[in-house]
Formats: structure tokens, sequence, C-alpha cells
């Protein structure tokens, strides 16, 4: 196993291992973190791999939460099915969306996946009878974890955590699988025709490559892994709001993913990461968030424009060539 | 990717300990403090402050002292939930009291059913909060509700000589409650009333000039508005403009507090005065001792001569908190939520009950025809009247 691939494995065991510190609040913020991971890491596949800017990456996340709560509160459809149907509505929309948004280039883009977030948005916020409108859907059931207690009550560790560690653990596992397929898809000769397409689309078309076609696959599959971070997230926040989808939550991803770095795999993980943990510490001490946060990310942008993974990996770089030099 | 860790282990340990000792009973309140909600939820939370205030400097209660962790809920139910289980996960507190519309409510009230947390709604007024279906051990309300504040209004508008009646709301929860309410129980006690017109405008909207004209050409004698709050300020600047208050003759009751000594105050010559309207308070109403003792302290703790009238549901909201923990002789949720059921407090607005079998108080609220009083230079309601909701509760 590579290098790499020990440290995921790391990140992962030490993941798994928060509940075990014994706070809440802790495991709260945590389960947040891992589910904006897979969120902006999927915004990362249309960003920093195939170079498409979305501004409406939420619409899907939104939708997946949707999906989800609505399956599973509603229609009392178990997890396995109601979260694997996030994916797939997510799919659908972001198919449909898509064929529209790759006609279009640079600005004409974004501001058209924009738009449609906002529609997607208005649907949720008006559509009283399905979503519940402005008031949102409270109270998604968490997945039934009867099983696992009863596994649990014979084998150590199992059992006796609470239900919200348990749908912790269950994140973690999600999320890491569905990180691992993320990775796999960027490596594979697919994900390499997107980074060549996002370098010069030109010249991809030249060689014969249907970018377009390209194109949509990707936001097809940024779309899926969008609606699948929905439905969790849906569960996990205890309830579903028409925010979601909202504008600002594209926002928020996408500051994610550049304060992250999109160069990188692993990027939007940590701009999560340090977004969520930033947005803690600092609202307990002054109202003005924002301008930390805008701070913040102008001396990224200007200092370090491969975001704080590319920050780190530079520092790491230059020490690690000073030690070897010594 | 090491560098994922360590960066995760940092900031773990950034993160303050929480102390463990003999502490303060602590209450979280998610309250909107931003944005145009502010101007209701920022004087709630004041109120409150200055109860804590007051008991601690009493020695508290069950002698410990009480602390009040204010976080803002941006008036948005999604961030209501945020905080509020930031509330309990981060900040530990033994109770919440809070939330202001009616989307954050019943959102609030399902964090405290799975935290198990005594939760008291001091402002969000929609049924739905403590509908059967939704009613759980922990939530409870001390604000009025859609029912109550509805048929108040339909008492009132059945006393008019007039029979042809239209509405104005918004269409949302609280609108659309507040006035089925209202017409159901105007149907009810008036058979001989009609309503002409129903417009439903969505809610903040700005530009009220079509639905104005659509329900003046249905000739309506009176008008029921739930149009509240600052939006009530647009909506009547915009209605005056064209006659409208006029030509009914001021049979107009606006609801969702449009009353208010704040509202009239910042509306000054511009308020449509001669209209009904209704507020939680009113420093100018004075009917018991305890009342005008109450405005007093409340004038000098706000610094404002005209203090806000939205100060007093957070007050209200902690009394009934910390006379159910005197009463439960306890600071746990499950005891203090039992002491709650059918407590009588002695408030600054009258002897109050929450009720056992849906956790509502019978919080009625101030009623009047707005007219121009020399005294202040704004219109106030005159005879002001606490309209008592106890016989139609149900």
């Amino acid at each position: 196993m590579s290098v790499r691939g020990l440290a995921g494995l790391a990140v992962f065991v030490a993941a798994l291992l928060v509940p075990a510190l014994g706070s809440r609040f802790y495991t709260f913020l945590a389960n947040d973190v891992i589910i904006w991971a897979l969120f902006a890491t999927s915004l990362n596949l249309l960003v920093g791999y195939t170079g498409l800017v979305s501004f409406g990456h939420a619409a899907y996340f939104g939708v997946g939460a949707y999906v989800t709560g609505i399956l599973m509160k509603k229609l009392a459809v178990p997890f396995v099915l109601a979260w694997p149907a996030a994916g797939v509505v997510g799919a659908a929309c972001a198919l449909v969306f898509g064929f529209f948004c790759v006609r279009l280039t640079r600005i004409y883009f974004a501001m058209l996946t924009l738009a449609f977030a906002q529609i997607v948005w208005a649907i949720c916020f008006k559509w009283n009878e399905l979503t519940g409108g402005e008031q949102g859907m409270p109270e998604i059931p968490y997945p039934d974890f009867g099983w696992i207690e009863r596994i649990g009550a014979s084998v150590p560790l199992l059992g006796g955590w609470r239900t919200a560690e348990y749908f912790y653990f269950l994140c973690t596992v999600l999320v890491a699988a569905s990180l691992w397929a993320l990775h796999r898809i960027v490596t594979s000769p697919f994900g390499r025709m997107l980074t060549t397409i996002r370098e010069n689309a030109e010249r991809a078309e030249f060689i014969g490559v249907n970018v377009q076609r390209y194109e949509l696959a990707a936001f097809v599959l940024a779309g899926t892994f969008a609606g699948l971070a929905g439905g969790l997230f849906g569960i996990f926040n205890r309830g579903v709001f028409p925010d979601f989808a909202y504008w600002t939550k594209s926002s928020e991803v996408l500051i994610m993913t550049l304060l992250g770095g999109m160069g990188t795999f692993f990027g939007p993980s940590i701009g999560a990461l340090v977004l969520i943990l930033l947005n803690q510490q600092i609202v307990s001490y002054t109202e003005y968030w924002p301008l930390v946060l805008g701070t913040v990310l102008v001396v990224l942008l200007f200092g370090f424009p491969g975001g704080l993974a590319g920050a780190v990996g530079a520092l790491s770089g230059r020490l690690l060539r000073r030690v070897r030099s010594a | 990717m090491l560098h994922v860790l360590t960066l995760l282990v940092a900031a773990l340990l950034a993160l303050p300990l929480v102390a463990e000792a003999q502490k303060p009973i602590k209450v979280g309140m998610p309250m909107p403090l931003s944005g145009p909600p502010a101007l209701f939820g920022d004087p709630a939370s004041k109120g409150a402050q200055m109860f804590v205030d007051e008991i601690n400097a009493k020695g508290g209660v069950l002698g410990r002292k009480l602390e009040l962790i204010v976080r803002d809920s941006k008036a948005d139910a999604n961030e209501a939930v945020r905080v509020a289980r930031e509330l309990i996960l981060k900040e530990n507190v033994d109770f919440l009291v809070g939330t202001l519309t009616s989307a954050e409510g019943p959102a609030v009230s399902v964090v405290a059913k799975e935290n198990k947390i005594v939760f008291i709604a001091p402002i969000p007024k929609t049924d739905q909060l403590t509908a059967a279906d939704k009613l759980h051990p922990y939530v409870f309300r001390v604000a009025a509700t859609t029912t109550m504040e509805g048929r108040s209004a339909a008492e009132i508008v059945a006393k008019w000589p007039v029979t042809q009646v239209a509405t104005m709301s918004f269409d949302y929860a609280y609108g659309q409650d507040v006035t089925r309410a209202f017409v159901e129980h105007l149907k009810k006690i008036k058979p001989s009333a009609q309503i002409v017109d129903q417009q439903w405008p969505k809610l903040g909207e700005q530009d009220y000039n079509p639905f104005i004209n659509a329900q003046m050409a249905k000739k309506p004698e009176a008008i029921f508005s739930s149009i509240w709050g600052g939006f009530f300020v647009t909506y009547s600047k915009q209605a005056k403009a064209l006659g409208v208050f006029d030509t009914i003759k001021y049979n107009f009751i606006g609801v969702g507090e449009a009353a208010t000594p704040e509202t009239t105050k910042s509306m000054g010559a511009d308020y449509p005065v001669g209209i009904w309207g209704n507020s939680y308070d009113a420093f100018y109403w004075g009917e018991t001792a305890a009342h005008r003792d109450y405005t007093a302290r409340l004038s000098k703790y706000l610094k404002d001569e005209y203090p806000s009238s939205w100060a007093i549901q957070g007050y209200i909201g902690m009394q009934f908190l910390t006379e159910a923990i005197r009463k439960a002789g306890s600071a746990e949720s499950d005891k203090v939520a039992k002491a709650l059921l059918g407590l009588a407090v002695e408030t600054p607005i009258g002897p109050l009950t929450i009720r056992e079998k849906d956790h509502q108080a019978n919080r009625g609220q101030l009623y009047g025809k707005t007219v121009k009083d020399p005294k202040y230079p704004f219109a106030i309601m005159k005879p002001v009247t606490y309209v008592d909701p106890s016989r139609f509760m149900d």
C-alpha cells in the first residue's frame, strides 16, 4: 500500500475513534465535517478536475437531502434504499440541468448552474405539501440501528453507543467509501481525460474527445455524490430545510474547495474541516465572522493559490529538501 | 496526507475544554439577532436577561445562579436547529427558551424532544407547535397561538356594523393559520358576515398595490390583516396612499402586533391612526401595579423612555422556567417538565397558567383602537384591553 493509502487509512481510523473521546460535541462536529468533506470533494470533481466552476452545487445536495428525508419520514423506506435514492435523483437532476449547462462556457455556465439551483430552491420553498415549505421537514428518523445493538450486545466495542454515534460510524464508513470511489474516478483514464479538458478543451476536441459528453458525465457524477452527501446531512441535521439548496450553501462549499485547495484530492476535505472549525471558534468571539473569513481567503488566494493543502505541501516539500541537503 | 491528521488533532485540542463544577443553571436562547426580525428578537432576549439579572441579584434559584446564553438564529429554521443543538452539545445548557418565527419553533421543538430538554417557546404562534401530533413532554409555549389570535380578532370584528369582510395575509404557516382561525370564528359568532375577498401575498412582499387594488374592487367594509412587524409598515403606507383606510372607515384590524408602540413610533405621522391592532405589551397599559413596576424596571434596564413591547415575552418565558425549577426542586428537565404542567405564574401582564393538556399558556394580547394622544409623539391604543383567550382556546 502506498504512503498516501496508508495516510488515508490512518485518517479513517482516527475519524472512527472520535466518539471514544466521550464528547457528544466532538462527534457532532466530526460528523458535520465528514459530510461536508464529501460534498466539497464532489464539487472539486467539477471545479478542480474538469475546470467547470459551478455556483449551484447545493441544488443536488438539497435534492438528495429531500429525497432521503421524504422517503424515510413519509414513506418509511429503510435507509439502505433511501440513501442510494438520493444519489440516483441527484444524478438525474444533474443530467437534466447539466445537459443545458455544458452547452455554455465559463461565466455563462456558472450563471446557468446558479439559475437551476435557484429553481430547485424555489420548488423546495413553495411546495408546502411535499417539502413543508419554509418550515422545512423536521424529525427525519435515524436509520434503524437495532440490529447492530443486538450484535453489539455480545461483541465488545460495538455495543453501548448512542444513536447519534452509530450514525456517525455509518457516515464515516459511507463517506470513506464514497471518497475512495471518487479517488478511483479521478485517477482512472476517464479522470485523466477530465484533466486534459481542464487544461485545454480545444486540443482535447482536436484529438477526438467529445468534450461536452465528458463534461456532462463529470457533472452527473458530481451531482450523484452531492446528492449522497445531502442524504446523510438531512439525517444528521435532524431535519431538511429549503436552505440546503440555497445559493449561500453553494458558495459555502465553493469556499471550502478553494480554501482547502482544489489542486489536490483531499484539499476540499481539509477546507471543510478548517472552515467548520474556524466558524465554530470565531463565532463564539465575534459576530464579524465573515470579515475574518474574507481576510483568510484573500491571504490564501494571493499567497497560496493552491489553498491550504497546496501551502502545506509546498512548505513540507521545502522542509524535506532542507533536511535532505543538510 | 499526514498533515490531515495533524490538523485534526490540533484543531480538536484547540477547542475549549468544558469545566465541570457546581455550575449555574444554563439556559440557551436561540433568537433572531440580525436582520429585520432582530427588532423583536433582540428586545425579547433583553427581557430574558433582565429577569436573569434580577433573580441572580436575589441569590438565584435553588441556590444556583441562572446563566442565559443567547445565540443568533437568523430567523431561519435550519439555523435555529443548528444553534439549539450547539447550545445543548457544546454549552451543555439545561433548558432552551427561545425562537421567534413559526418556522423556527416547531423545528427546535424536535431537538428538545430528542435531547429530552425542556423548551419554552415565547413568541412562535403557529398551532402546529403544540398540536396533538407534535406535542411531547418537553415543549411548552407562553406565546399566543394562531387560534387564539384569530379568534380574538373575530370577537372584535363581530361587534362592528359590517358584514362584508376581506383578509390580507402572507402565504405561509402563520398567515394561513391565523386567517383560518379568524374566518371560522367570525362565521360562527356572526353568521351574517361574509368573506368577500382573500389576498395572499408572499412573505416579505414589497409591492402590495396589486393585492390592494384587487381587494378594494370587491368593496369590503372591513379588512383583517396579519401582515406582521416591519412588513406592516410597508403595507400600510401603500394602503394609505390608495385610500384604503378612509374607504372602509377605519374598520381595519391588524394582528401580528400591528399596533405595538415600536410600530406606531417608527411610522410617526404615516401610521393609519384609527385602525385596530394588537400587541403583546404596551408600556402605557399599566393596568396593574405589577405591570407599572415591570415597565419602570424595563425602561431603566433598556434606557428607553418607551421600552419595547417584545421584552415581556423573554421575561415571561424565563419566569415560567424559574418557577418550575423552584416547584420541582431540581434543574432536571424531566422534573421541570412535570412541574410546568398546570403551573400558574403571576406575570407582569397578569396571572397565566400553562394548561396540562396542550402545554399552552392562556396568553392573551392587548387589543385596541389606535388614537393620537397628546402625551406621546406617536399613536397609542385607547382604550387598550387585555383580551383573555381562556374562553376560546379550544
